[in-house]
């Protein structure tokens, strides 16, 4: 390695020069190549299983539809293609599902934890960062350098898990709105899982030795995933009131979707607040006895009430996945930044 | 850390005295000592679990006592019993379990890899290894008190989680034999615990890496779990269920006796 510095000279800025950005490029990739190569390389591996195991489930799928639109689903052999499907796809859909929501955090944890982490652990900072390149310098190229990287292969492969789950959306009853699917889907993914490298390397840098921060990291990020599905129904803009029949699952793979119903109530005469025994009496009486030209709603109608919901239309998916995907990307550089201000400060 | 090596005092002993045959108890303090995050983090989770499984399965028999005591079962009432046991209840259960199935290999992902690859990754196995108990010795002690500690609470936790999901058998038509039943119920769970940590505990001293370790024993025990799943199970030659509780516990044991046998001669012919 080249020395950076050179005698004083009379009227010559005697500073280092700054080692250029590419220069820091190269040393990450040194520094770092054992992640940037296993991490594709494990994705890669799942990514040729779910795409084996996805063509399966389109082609189940496929045949499934078909045999709904054209014989109807009660038929003997709609049953058994609907068996197979529930009892031989979908359990290894689920579990891949459930993975997918521990996927985030796995990758942010194992690439976030020990990239300045290590450095403070085993003690080679005192050469690393006093090298010609400003210390949080450093810090920026890796974090930036990782964290692009992170949400390019996440992007990627959640790309692909959204495609290999279709098939199970009608089978489940869920649509793109419910928790697990938004949260696997769309760009909401690669920000999970940058948040989780922010985590990560913040938590690196506070704790100063790599398997506390991974361990706290995925304490943290299951923190911040149960607030975000708590917050999920509350985001401004996306929510909307009205008295339309809505459905509330799927009829037919045909249908696009439905919506999410968030609170439903009943208004009376003059549009007050209804009496829910008056309400539930005539639901009941509906129930046993429904009545083979009126529908339910309009039953209701008649008898002056309305009955409002407060939901998220499938329309509003993409509102829902900016507003998320924002503030964890706001989460995530306040993170980075306070990183690197925690480089700055701590002398060891 | 005191040193397991005596001098040989002349008066004390006979010529050929080499170092005492080791102190077994003081494996105890010295296993205490280098891992007590990871024994007080088991704690910690431990007793959140047991609180919150304790609290959830009062309130999911509670329900479902109302439930089954609520005449006649198709009105209007009843069924919103029903529905919210379904709905509410059900998907707090489905998490409870998703959650209790995840946390062994998370927690031994923690505790397995650093026994072995730890101390060689920062070089500690130098002064570690040459105690007078010896290194194959002073390794053994330290995965049997800490698989121990996680295998014992596993059970309880397991134990707990059947009692928690017993009322959801009959009303979403599962089984014993269902795999996510199977897996948490029985000595199942505590056998599978064990084996991720033995898992780790190979993969580490293989590996001689921490992180990757931990990262190679969460790849293995997802596969070694999903064949089990979806393949194995079927070939077995016992088809009820304590038999096949058994069959499944005892292979997973003798695996793990073979990880443990195996890691244990890795680290004797381990030459630095």
């Amino acid at each position: 390695m080249s020395v950076l510095t050179l005698p004083a000279q009379p009227g010559q800025d005697t500073a280092p020069p700054p080692v250029s950005w590419r220069g820091m490029v190269w040393v990450t990739w040194r520094q770092q190549r054992a992640t940037l190569i296993a991490v594709p390389a494990v994705l890669a591996v799942v990514a040729v299983f779910l795409v084996i195991f996805g063509l399966k489930a389109h082609h189940d799928y496929a045949a499934l539809v078909h045999c709904s639109l054209d014989q109807g689903q009660q038929t003997q052999a709609c049953a058994k293609a609907f068996s197979n499907f529930n009892s031989a796809d979908w359990p290894l859909a689920n579990t891949c599902s459930i993975l997918m929501q521990l996927a985030p955090v796995l990758l942010g944890a194992f690439v976030g934890a020990p990239l300045l982490a290590r450095e403070l652990e085993t003690g080679t900072y005192r050469f690393a960062w006093t090298q010609g390149m400003v210390r949080e310098r450093q810090a920026i190229a890796k974090l930036v350098l990782l964290g692009a990287t992170l949400v390019v292969l996440a992007a990627a492969f959640g790309e692909l898990f959204s495609w290999f789950f279709q098939p199970f959306l009608w089978t489940e009853q869920m649509n793109r709105l419910t928790e697990t699917v938004f949260d696997t889907s769309g760009i909401v993914f690669p920000a999970f899982t940058l948040v989780a490298f922010a985590i990560g390397a913040f938590l690196g840098m506070l704790f100063r030795r790599v398997i506390p921060a991974l361990a706290a990291t995925l304490g943290v990020y299951l923190v911040l995933r149960l607030g975000a599905w708590a917050l999920h129904g509350q985001y401004p803009v996306t929510a909307v009131t009205g008295n339309a029949d809505l459905p509330s699952s799927y009829g037919t793979p045909s249908l696009p979707g439905f919506a999410w119903i968030l609170s439903t109530w009943f208004t009376g005469p003059g549009g007050k607040p209804a009496n829910m025994s008056a309400v539930n009496k005539i639901l009941g009486q509906y129930q046993s006895n429904p009545h083979p030209k009126l529908s339910l709603t309009k039953t209701l109608a008649n008898q002056g009430y309305t009955e409002w919901s407060r939901y998220i239309p499938l329309s509003h998916y993409w509102p829902m996945q900016f507003i998320e995907a924002g503030w964890l990307l706001v989460l995530a550089v306040a993170l980075m930044a306070g990183t690197v201000w925690l480089v700055r400060r701590r002398a060891a | 850390m005191s040193a397991f090596a005596g001098v040989a005092s002349p008066s004390a002993r006979d010529a050929t005295a080499g170092p005492r045959p080791g102190p077994w108890p003081g494996m105890l303090w010295v296993t205490w000592r280098q891992h007590r995050g990871l024994l007080i983090m088991v704690a910690v989770v431990f007793c959140a679990a047991v609180a919150g499984l304790l609290e959830t399965g009062l309130r999911i028999h509670q329900d479902y006592a109302l439930l089954i005591a609520c005449h006649p079962a198709t009105s209007a009432a009843c069924q919103g019993l029903s529905n919210f046991f379904n709905s509410t209840d059900w998907h707090e259960g489905q998490f409870i379990h998703v959650a209790v199935q995840a946390a062994p290999v998370l927690v031994a992902m923690f505790a397995g890899p650093p026994v072995v690859a730890r101390e060689l990754e920062t070089r500690t196995f130098r002064f570690a290894w040459t105690q007078g108990i010896g290194r194959v010795r002073w390794t053994a002690a330290k995965l049997a008190l800490l698989g121990s500690a996680l295998v014992i609470p596993a059970f309880a936790i397991s134990q707990l989680l059947t009692w928690l999901y017993a009322p959801f058998l009959s009303t979403q038509g599962l089984t014993a034999l269902t795999p996510t039943v199977f897996d948490t119920s029985g000595l199942s769970y505590a056998a599978w615990t064990l084996l991720a940590f033995c898992l780790g505990a190979f993969l580490g001293a293989l590996v001689r890496r921490t992180l990757a370790a931990m990262a190679a024993t969460l790849g293995v025990y997802v596969g070694l779990a999903g064949l089990t799943w979806f393949y194995l199970r079927n070939h077995y030659p016992v088809k009820t269920y304590w038999p096949m509780q058994l069959f499944e516990a005892g292979w997973l044991l003798i695996l793990s006796a073979a990880l443990i046998a195996g890691t244990l001669w890795l680290v004797r012919r381990y030459a630095a």
